[in-house]
């Protein structure tokens, strides 16, 4: 590795010791980017913690994180991801489990007690419930609030804002009003494998399928809505009648469909803001394989957007 | 040593005057009105209301190397001793209710600075869902400083220029 | 009156109680959120027994500005000074983690004279810190004047900084694949200057006014102690576990930048109490102070900044000659630089302890989602069985030496 990162011991051997550890715990794992991250299923994770701390030649004993991530595409959309100290072999790893908004995750606050606060943050910010910590509270939003703001369909600016009241001598929510948008543009060029159909491009393209875009996917049978690698830049759009169809259908009823219900259930009703903000459009898909999907562009709803 | 510029000495003439006429009649006579700018101006007590950021900035105005205490205004903990609140820092939502609490406290004539443009208007942090977009919406402002943060010299001119503020409304009734 | 009669009269003793006597319930007390000794605006739910502190229900979240939410629709580029105002009494420490993580994505090479000057200013960054830290610990339990020397010295750093960066407190100086712009010569030679003279003048002056002074050292000796295996469990990092006796840097452990190049000792702590954790950082200002010596005298000439067109800008007067360097700064200043997909966790030895950045990158120019971990978070828990047992006034000592900032506590 070229960067000057944090340098500790290497990660060789570290994912055959888990492995043999942690058995049939272990789900996926994998060394990228110099750091190594184990998934364990969600159900034996507190098995796999104690086994990861305890069994000599791991010994990861310091909870240093936990951190959620959201990937509404996804079944299971949220990410808890704990990183992992060891003091005696210098160390680092990154332990994943998946969960969505009901299957709870078993709370590791009897192996570590630093575990309460970092649930409890992970719970506010996304609604992740763990099972066995006795004090999920919210920690970070205000009393009262309504809602998790990290997730990817929680618009930036919130629903609500405060304001002092000068009839009932108290500060009051309203529904947010801004004076100015947010001004979120789109950098990512078309010509650089944009998830979306330009304005007027459809019309060149439709009559017959571009002649051999090489590493064109499919995108009719793919699950997610985009499929096309990073490697893919420089490509021309993969453009076919089934795309144009799928990305007009959406964007014919785009008008009337701006204001979608995001997905939770615990957002506050019909507020000002109303509209559910530039991100709640594409869902994003997991970021380990493929772009991000950008905002479209003026009205234009992205495709594949059944 | 370059003289100082003018108007930054004191006028001579004018304390001989006063002088003068309190060693010849003991007494000095000058409206209420003057007397209490003149003592609003002159202590202008300051309650602490450090949020983030700009708190820091905050006290190094009060540190020896600005001193902002030779203009009178020193630091109170308590919101009741205070005339005027330095509102420095970015305010939440979550706190928006204990900053109205204690400006309520504060007792009349009250003043507040609002400090950084996180007060001002939100600044850097605008378009959080938790963050009041300024400290306006919560509590009457007299003077923004605006930077982020701004430097103490800003926050002393502040504090000079709501003394000048005082002076020029000088009612006696707020 | 009749009660203070029985009492003094010895027809009762309200040190024994007896049946009949009434009985004293555990009462509620609410510090902050607006408190001076609070360091910012925390609010501790105190639950008390007489004067001694039976559990602390800490609130946070006062200062929860949503950073977190707000980077993920940033470029990397405008993210950065949001890490200036994470922790804003050691600004610098904060980016450091950041311009590590994004690096480590791009897998970014940078000139060494770039990493010295990073070492350079997170060394005096954490000076900075620990003035303010130091100073307000000492004027928590009392007293006033050592304060007043440690933010003159405070001052220095912060004109130091201005004369780096142009701005006095968030320099939003570091930059990925390097520092925004070289320093001066003559900016070194006044550092090196201050390193000499003025910094251990005035600060051994200042702490030779309370380390060993009586009335401090009872605010502060076996006040809060921590065991070693506390301290492993309850995630703390920093001056808080060298102070409970593990001897752990990152800066040695795990090197960053030039620090395996650096020689310098690292404090520990013999018993784990508020002392200790005050006098941790003492030594490790004047460790400080030894790297960055190291660093004036290693400093090699050459770029600050990687020559890689696609992260970083071109200079000024090459624009002015070339398309090429013209588009690419229009490129980087708009639509910035793309991060490879992946995910890091890295964590460097800020001033308060493990600063950590999880970041995600799904290949475009912003972040998917950046957590940070914020070191007061977990000393911030461990408040509630450090104080237990102790005095009320105990707790502004305890916090004063946790060295809380809620800026990064709260995000």
């Amino acid at each position: 590795m070229r960067a000057p990162a944090p340098a500790y011991t290497s990660n060789e051997g570290v994912i055959e010791a888990a492995q043999a550890a942690l058995g049939a715990l272990l789900v996926e794992s994998k060394d990228a980017v110099g750091e190594v991250s184990l998934t364990v299923a969600r159900e034996s994770l507190i098995e796999a913690m104690i086994a990861l701390r305890d069994t000599p030649g791991l010994e990861y004993q310091q909870l240093s994180e936990i951190a959620g991530a959201d990937y509404p595409s996804r079944p299971e959309r949220f990410d808890v991801v704990y990183q992992l100290l060891s003091f005696t072999r210098n160390h680092r790893i990154r332990v994943r489990v998946t969960t969505d908004e009901e299957k709870p995750v078993p709370s590791v606050t009897g192996i570590w007690p630093v575990a309460g606060w970092l649930e409890r943050e992970v719970y506010d910010m996304y609604g992740v419930l763990f099972e066995g910590n006795t004090d999920l509270r919210r920690i970070l939003t205000d009393y009262g609030f309504v809602g998790h703001p990290l997730r990817k369909d929680f618009p930036q600016t919130g629903y609500v804002e405060l304001r002092y009241s000068e009839e009932s001598k108290r500060v009051v929510y309203e529904p947010v009003k801004l004076a100015q948008d947010f001004r979120n543009f789109d950098f990512l060029s078309p010509w650089e494998g944009a998830a979306y159909v330009l304005p007027g491009d459809e019309k060149a393209a439709a009559p017959p399928p571009p002649p051999a875009p090489t590493p064109a996917p499919a995108p009719a049978p793919a699950p997610a809505p985009v499929a096309s690698q990073p490697e893919a830049k420089g490509a021309p759009t993969p453009l076919t009648a089934d795309a144009i169809v799928k990305a007009d259908a959406p964007a014919a009823k785009a008008t009337k469909a701006r204001v979608r219900k995001p997905k939770t259930t615990d957002s506050t009703a019909e507020s000002g803001a109303g509209k559910p903000g530039p991100e709640a459009g594409p869902a994003p898909a997991d970021p380990d394989v493929v772009k991000k999907p950008r905002k479209p562009r003026v009205k234009k709803t992205p495709e594949g957007e059944a | 040593m370059s003289p100082p510029p003018p108007g930054t000495l004191p006028n001579v003439a004018f304390l001989d005057d006063i002088n003068a006429e309190l060693g010849d009649k003991g007494f000095l006579v000058t409206s209420t009105e003057e007397l209490f700018q003149w003592a609003r101006t002159g202590s202008l007590w300051w309650m602490t209301f450090g949020l983030a950021c700009c708190a820091v900035e905050m006290i190094h105005v009060n540190m020896p190397r600005y001193d902002m205490e030779r203009f009178g205004a020193a630091p109170r903990a308590s919101p009741r001793q205070s005339d005027v609140m330095i509102v420095a820092g970015t305010l939440c939502n979550k706190m928006a209710p204990a900053l109205r609490r204690v400006y309520d406290q504060m007792s009349e004539p009250k003043y507040v600075i609002s400090m950084g443009s996180c007060a001002n208007g939100g600044g850097y942090y605008h378009y959080s869902y938790s963050v009041v977009r300024g400290c306006d919406r919560i509590v009457p402002v007299d003077i923004y400083v605006p930077g982020c943060p701004p430097t103490a010299e800003a926050l002393l001119y502040g504090v000079m220029q709501l003394q000048r503020k005082i002076r020029r409304i000088g009612t006696l009734e707020r | 009156m009749a009660d203070y009669l029985d009492e003094i009269e010895g027809r009762t003793d309200a040190g024994k109680p007896e049946v009949g006597d009434v009985a004293i319930a555990n009462y509620t007390i609410n510090f902050g959120p607006q408190h001076p000794a609070a360091h910012g605006v925390l609010r501790l739910v105190t639950e008390l027994d007489g004067e001694i502190i039976e559990r602390i229900d800490p609130h946070v979240g006062l200062l929860h500005r949503g950073t977190e939410k707000l980077i993920e629709y940033k470029t990397y580029t405008q993210a950065l000074p949001y890490f200036d105002r994470f922790d804003y009494c050691s600004p610098l420490g904060m980016e450091h983690s950041f311009v590590l993580a994004v690096e480590k994505l791009l897998d970014l090479e940078v000139p060494l004279r770039g990493q010295y000057l990073r070492v350079f200013f997170a060394e005096l960054t954490r000076i900075c810190n620990h003035m303010l830290n130091l100073g307000s610990h000492v004027m928590d339990v009392g007293a006033m004047t050592p304060n007043l020397w440690m933010f003159e010295l405070r001052e220095d750093c912060l004109n130091f900084f201005e004369r780096a960066s142009g701005a006095r407190m968030h320099s939003n100086y570091f930059r990925v694949g390097g520092v925004r712009q070289d320093v001066p010569l003559k900016l070194l030679t006044d550092i090196a200057d201050w390193l000499d003279t003025r910094l251990p003048r005035l600060f051994g002056d200042a702490i030779s006014l309370v380390a060993e002074n009586r009335i401090f050292k009872q605010r502060n000796v076996d006040i809060a102690v921590v065991s070693r295996d506390d301290a492993i469990k309850w995630g703390f990092s920093g001056p808080m576990i060298r102070a409970a006796g593990i001897p752990w840097d990152l800066r040695r452990q795990q090197p960053y930048d030039v620090y395996d190049r650096m020689e310098f000792d690292i404090p520990v702590g013999t018993r784990g109490d508020c002392y200790d954790r005050f006098m941790v950082r003492v030594e490790e200002v004047y460790q400080s102070a030894r790297i960055m010596k190291q660093c004036l005298a290693e400093m090699p000439e050459g770029p600050v900044l990687t020559l890689d067109r696609k992260v970083a800008p071109p200079k000024r007067g090459e624009m002015k000659q070339s398309m090429e360097a013209l588009i690419h700064h229009f490129k980087l200043f708009t639509e910035g630089y793309h991060v490879p997909a992946g995910e890091v966790y890295v964590a460097t030895e800020s001033p308060k302890g493990e600063f950590g950045v999880y970041l995600v990158s799904d290949g475009t120019n912003k972040p998917y989602r950046c957590k940070v971990r914020p070191t007061a978070f977990s000393h911030l828990q461990a408040m509630d069985f450090m104080s237990k047992g102790h005095m009320l006034a105990d707790i502004t000592a305890i916090l004063g030496a946790m060295d809380i900032v809620f800026g990064e506590c709260d995000r």
